[in-house]
């Protein structure tokens, strides 16, 4: 019972790194109208980011990890639009998809030369001091990433609602065509709407690193298939729900890990996202989302 | 960038057309110089980059039954492999079976869980059943590599015997080159007369208009399930003859990199026609051998070759430039359909 415990309190703080992971997909697929590959590579990318932020200032200044990942991932982000998206928005779709497909190709192989591909240990930016109540028991790590994804997610909803730059982003992700009719510009716009994706992703990425203690460049694929999976379980477009659904992901794979070894880890996120998308491919939505 | 290499693409288009001209007599030359091939070269390692060239061909031509002609969207071709590379080392170690039997039977068993594949995935499309078959791919993976019981795990399966015939060992790869060359022939040959059949048509139709498609009493379903398994098999077959080519095989030889390299090359070659896959896999491999001294950059500029080609030309090398995949065209459909959809 008391590892059945621990197991739901680890699956509540993963699933809110995959939340934010998710979080992020479902901007770009919202914004920009495209599902991409390259999450998982923007993903490391934060956490490298991140890491020789670390290794230069020689402090472990948790806010200035968070900056170096989100600005590292919002050039990769900018890098990604340039090349992928901006002249196929009016081509066949499948060509957008191969050319996130090949530059996560070449980002996880550049990653692997300039980084190199041997395992690197995260350095521990927070104290491992564990709270018990009860027969909970929560490390001082898992809050602070809790705490860190929600405050962003509160940032982003309070972009999204409150300021201009968030409406205009809202109006491209319902049609871009009127959007453009009312003097927004578009193009710039899905540009910045990838680039908050991407940055939140990098963000992401400085999380898992810090609570799995470890970062290589080809980790990224299973974490950015893990978020669309979180992304389509909440409709594929709609942000709070893909949240719901990053922690959903979370609980799953914990708590399925406590019935089976922990080497089937990355089978139960696939199995579930089939299971989903059979039963109710909209996922929670009430209506089919985005042009998959 | 399209206007500067438009002469490049305007070549290829000539090239495409002079041999569309002459086919039987290119077919005759093609056929004559492959079985001449390892004869003039001999060496063992340039006969394993002609045996990768020939089964990465195949699978890649496998898999454009799947995504070019029924424009379905699989990226898991790498799970069908490892299914039948498996099938043929565990019955050929631990029932001593004959590799040509196992041909057969490898293909089969992809060809079953092809079909379990798209059983339950046909009525998805796009980028679902493009993340389903990712994650179908990587969930064999996982399961043959904690599996220990029937794929030794990490261990993987050793000492896989070599195919005889008559007597005869194949054990080099110029004897295994032969092997492969008579599958691709084969392979070449079914996929035409299938490609050309009702069920082919089928399939491009779905492709172009599934719902056009279904209109016109096409069961999309059904002829979708088809292309998975069809695919599945040679997939399998190919995996099949693949065991004992390495003699060694685990769950590292079939991670997804090796599903990206099948599908670049059937992209780089031209997705839709049957000559494509041959050409792009002759392509990527010749130049991964010869930028081989660069070690991981290669993979570089494997990338960036998938890059400009979908920037350059979207229907691959070998693709027509009137294909529905080269871009014009189907912006023009599409623009159709929203208008329809907008006056409804």
């Amino acid at each position: 019972m008391q590892y059945f415990i621990s197991q739901i309190v680890n699956g509540l703080c993963q699933g809110s790194i995959y939340a934010l992971m998710a979080i992020g997909y479902s901007v770009i697929v919202g914004v920009v109208g495209f599902v991409t590959f390259t999450h998982g590579e923007v993903i490391i990318m934060g956490a490298f980011a991140a890491y020789y932020a670390f290794e230069f200032v020689g402090s472990m200044n948790l806010p200035l990890g968070i900056l170096a990942a989100f600005v590292a991932s919002w050039l990769v982000g900018i890098f990604v639009y340039k090349v992928c998206y901006e002249r196929f928005f009016k081509a066949p779709r499948h060509i957008a998809l191969i050319c996130t497909i090949a530059v996560s190709i070449l980002l996880k192989n550049l990653m692997q030369i300039v980084f190199g591909a041997a395992r690197k240990p995260m350095i521990n930016v927070i104290d491992n001091k564990i709270y018990t109540m009860g027969p909970v028991q929560i490390s001082r790590l898992q809050i602070v990433i809790i705490l860190t994804v929600v405050v962003l997610s509160l940032l982003l909803l309070f972009i999204f609602k409150k300021t201009r730059w968030g409406v205009s982003l809202r109006a491209i992700s319902q049609d871009k065509s009127a959007a453009a009719l009312i003097g927004i510009n578009v193009k710039r716009d899905a540009m910045v709407g990838n680039c908050i994706g991407s940055g939140l992703a990098g963000v992401a990425g400085l999380l898992i690193a810090m609570s799995y203690a470890i970062l290589y460049p080809s980790m990224g694929s299973t974490f950015g298939m893990k978020a669309f999976t979180a992304s389509v379980l909440g409709g594929l477009t709609s942000v709070p729900l893909a949240a719901v659904g990053g922690m959903c992901i979370g609980l799953v794979e914990n708590i399925g890990i406590t019935v089976t070894s922990a080497t089937y880890r990355d089978i139960f996120a696939f199995v579930f996202l089939i299971i989903i998308l059979l039963i109710r491919p909209q996922g929670f939505a009430s209506k089919k989302g985005g042009r998959p | 960038m399209k206007e500067l290499m438009k002469p490049v693409s305007g070549t290829l288009d000539t090239i495409r057309s002079a041999f569309l001209k002459h086919k039987k007599l290119c077919l005759l030359i093609g056929v004559v110089l492959s079985i001449l091939l390892p004869l003039v070269f001999p060496g063992g390692y340039i006969c394993g980059v002609f045996c990768r060239i020939l089964f990465y061909g195949t699978m890649a031509g496998a898999l454009n039954v799947i995504n070019g002609y029924s424009g379905q969207m699989c990226l898991g071709v790498a799970g069908f492999f490892a299914i039948g590379s498996y099938t043929e080392a565990i019955l050929a170690t631990k029932f001593g079976l004959s590799m040509w039997v196992c041909i057969l039977l490898s293909g089969i068993v992809s060809m079953i869980f092809g079909a379990v594949l798209a059983l339950p995935t046909k009525r998805l499309s796009g980028i679902y059943l493009a993340i389903i078959t990712l994650g179908f791919s990587e969930v064999i993976r996982i399961v043959c590599l904690n599996w220990t019981g029937l794929t030794g795990g990490t261990m993987g399966i050793k000492d896989i015997p070599a195919p005889t015939l008559f007597g005869f060992v194949f054990s080099r790869p110029r004897h295994y080159y032969y092997i492969f060359l008579v599958l691709a022939i084969i392979f070449l040959f079914c996929t035409r007369r299938v490609v050309n059949s009702r069920i082919g048509r089928a399939w491009m139709s779905i492709r172009e208009d599934e719902l056009a498609a279904k209109s016109l009493g096409v069961e999309n379903g059904t002829y979708k399930i088809t292309s998975f398994m069809y695919g599945a098999f040679w997939v399998g077959a190919i995996g099949a003859v693949y065991a004992p080519y390495v003699s060694y095989i685990d769950s590292t030889l079939f991670t997804l990199d090796t599903g990206w390299n099948v599908l670049a090359m059937l992209i780089i070659g031209g997705q839709g026609t049957l000559s494509g896959a041959l050409v792009g896999s002759t392509v990527i491999n010749t130049l991964t051998e010869a930028l081989r001294s660069f070690g991981d950059w290669r993979y570089v500029v494997y990338a960036l070759l998938i890059l400009v080609v979908m920037w350059v030309r979207p229907q691959g090398i070998a693709g027509a430039s009137n294909s529905i995949l080269a871009g014009e065209k189907e912006q023009k459909v599409k623009q159709d359909a929203e208008t329809k959809e907008e006056v409804c």
